[in-house]
């Protein structure tokens, strides 16, 4: 089993390196909506709740850009087939997981600089911050890599993959806009940050039982 | 069969005691007698998307046919629990102006509300993505096993974010409903009547997707 989980994360990593698609588009949408953000809000100061708030949607619509390609990308290939085939399901999820955390992980080290270089964000507890991104990040990725993979099999519609994630990663977005609230007016975010790990913990575990109805053909 | 005899019973009895045998709260005033319809209503979305979930999970765990009627208790539970939702928001809204002054106040109940309708329509749109397709209803039960997973979250959450508007003496920390006799009453029978009239509903539509089923298996042949 750890073999093909290996197998499979780096058979991801590399037709991903290769390409560049999903961290491109997703890396180029948190560029333009924070350019975006920056250039009309016209250097007027925001406030800490503002700041969260705006980080927040940057990340999770960026997210959304790039978090359902690593299953689509099979269907559309048509290699979806080879993969059921070839890999036990736990490790197509395990390594489609890894991956997504990998991009989210990318996503947020991208807009963390890009914010608070355009917006002038000054973060009273830096450490924090970082923290929180990446459990927020972390909490978003496990929440909707199942998701990705019901969306790829409805043929990848669209918008689908944002209105069917959206309910479900709300509450680690109310939680992680919270805690960067906190962290930039120096606040503390330990019960914030527990919340979101124990909320990914769940929905992994839950996406681990689901995942062989939802990838499995009759 | 006797489901529908109870719920012609307990509606128009539900009615009589909201307009007649229910007293008028001593601030709220007539107003208050929307109550039961509002609340029952909200309980009713909230009940239709715990079946909805149940039946899901009934559905995924029972393959080979098992639990045959698992798939249409599921799909419609949650357009019941759709209609249920819309009705007691329309019903909270107009409450929600008569004693806060404004349709919507991002209560913690009301946000709860929204996120069940945003589920339901998340549900419904990807239900019209897989039209034809046989995975449809694994793919849509197993989003509303998520879906439900991720409810538990909300109950932590929502109080932290939103603050309540809601009257403490019906809706409290102790879980107890503080309300005249009467009043009381009439909102159990109420609740009751409401829930029994969506069992009701639940068994015509499965009925009615039972012979839409029978009626394409026979224009297939």
């Amino acid at each position: 089993m750890i073999e093909a989980i290996l197998a499979n994360i780096a058979k991801d990593f590399r037709i991903e390196f290769r390409r560049r698609f999903a961290v491109n588009v997703a890396l180029s949408f948190a560029a333009i909506t924070t350019l975006a953000v920056s250039l009309t809000a016209g250097g007027a100061r925001l406030e800490t709740r503002t700041h969260a708030l705006l980080f927040w949607i940057i990340i999770f619509f960026s997210a959304m850009n790039g978090l359902s390609h690593v299953f689509t990308r099979e269907e559309e290939e048509g290699t979806a087939l080879f993969l059921r085939t070839t890999s036990p399901e736990l490790a197509v999820f395990t390594a489609k997981l890894v991956f997504n955390m990998a991009v989210m992980a990318v996503i947020a080290a991208a807009v963390v600089p890009l914010y608070v270089f355009f917006l002038n964000v000054e973060i009273a507890s830096p450490g924090r911050f970082a923290l929180v991104a990446c459990a927020g990040s972390a909490a978003i990725a496990s929440s909707t890599t199942a998701l990705g993979a019901i969306v790829a099999r409805a043929g990848g519609r669209g918008s689908l993959f944002t209105i069917i994630s959206f309910p479900v990663v709300l509450p680690p977005l109310w939680v992680s806009i919270k805690a960067t609230q906190a962290s930039i007016a120096g606040g503390g975010a330990a019960q914030s940050i527990v919340f979101l790990l124990a909320f990914s913990g769940a929905l992994v575990a839950v996406s681990y039982m689901l995942f062989g109805h939802i990838w499995i053909e009759e | 069969m006797a489901i529908t005899r109870l719920v012609h019973v307990f509606m128009p009895a539900a009615i009589v005691m909201a307009f007649v045998y229910a007293p008028a709260a001593e601030v709220l005033g007539e107003t208050s007698r929307l109550l039961y319809f509002h609340v029952p209503l909200a309980w009713v979305s909230v009940m239709a998307f715990a079946v909805s979930g149940i039946a899901s999970v009934a559905f995924l765990a029972g393959s080979k046919g098992r639990f045959p009627a698992a798939e249409t208790t599921f799909h419609n539970s949650a357009t019941l629990g759709t209609f249920s939702a819309l009705l007691a928001t329309a019903t909270g809204s107009v409450w929600a102006k008569l004693m806060w002054g404004s349709y919507w106040n991002w209560d913690p109940r009301e946000t709860s509300i929204v996120i069940l309708l945003l589920i339901y329509f998340a549900y419904f749109s990807l239900r019209s993505a897989l039209a034809g397709k046989a995975s449809r209803g694994r793919l849509s039960a197993a989003y509303l096993v998520i879906a439900m997973t991720v409810m538990p979250f909300f109950v932590f959450v929502i109080p932290r974010v939103f603050r309540s508007l809601h009257p403490d003496p019906v809706i409290n920390p102790g879980m107890k409903i503080l309300l005249e006799p009467e009043m009381k009453l009439a909102l159990i029978v109420s609740a009751a009547a409401f829930s029994l009239l969506y069992f009701h509903l639940l068994r015509i539509t499965n009925r009615v997707s039972k012979i839409q089923a029978a009626m394409e298996d026979l224009s297939d042949e």
